[in-house]
């Protein structure tokens, strides 16, 4: 696997990570552990999000600031037949 | 929340009724791949089924 793909998967991993912390606080809004862990990984995956779209794509739009070109439009569309 | 030991009180409980004790926060799994592949990063969530009776 490249470092690309690579890359993208840790992405998906450390988002699922910060979505099933999220889920946990929903019902526990007070467990300041709990609270850190999602501070931690939601660190970690704003700041992967931003080190694969400066080097590869813009994963999402609010990521394509750019002061060189505008690169939205440089993702392979889905039936490119780039997606695993 | 406190803490509810469900035998001690089962005969306070009126029938018919659901009780999920409360999830405490015991840490994740340190491997976040692995988790992501069971599907969760709760070990103590990680019941999978095995086609007869709940783990």
């Amino acid at each position: 696997m490249n470092n690309k793909d690579q890359m993208l998967r840790d992405i998906g991993i450390v988002g699922f990570t910060v979505t099933e912390l999220a889920l946990y606080l929903d019902t526990h809004p007070h467990d300041r552990n709990a609270i850190e862990y999602f501070n931690h990984y939601n660190r970690i995956k704003t700041q992967l999000e931003k080190e694969f779209s400066k080097k590869y794509f813009p994963i999402r739009v609010d990521l394509a600031e750019s002061n060189q070109e505008w690169r939205w439009g440089a993702a392979p569309l889905p039936w490119e037949g780039v997606c695993g | 929340m406190q803490e509810f030991r469900l035998d001690e009180h089962s005969e306070q409980f009126p029938v018919a009724m659901a009780y999920v004790p409360w999830q405490r926060f015991e840490g994740i799994y340190e491997d976040l791949e692995k988790a992501y592949c069971i599907g969760t990063i709760f070990p103590e969530l990680n019941k999978p089924f095995t086609g007869g009776r709940c783990v």
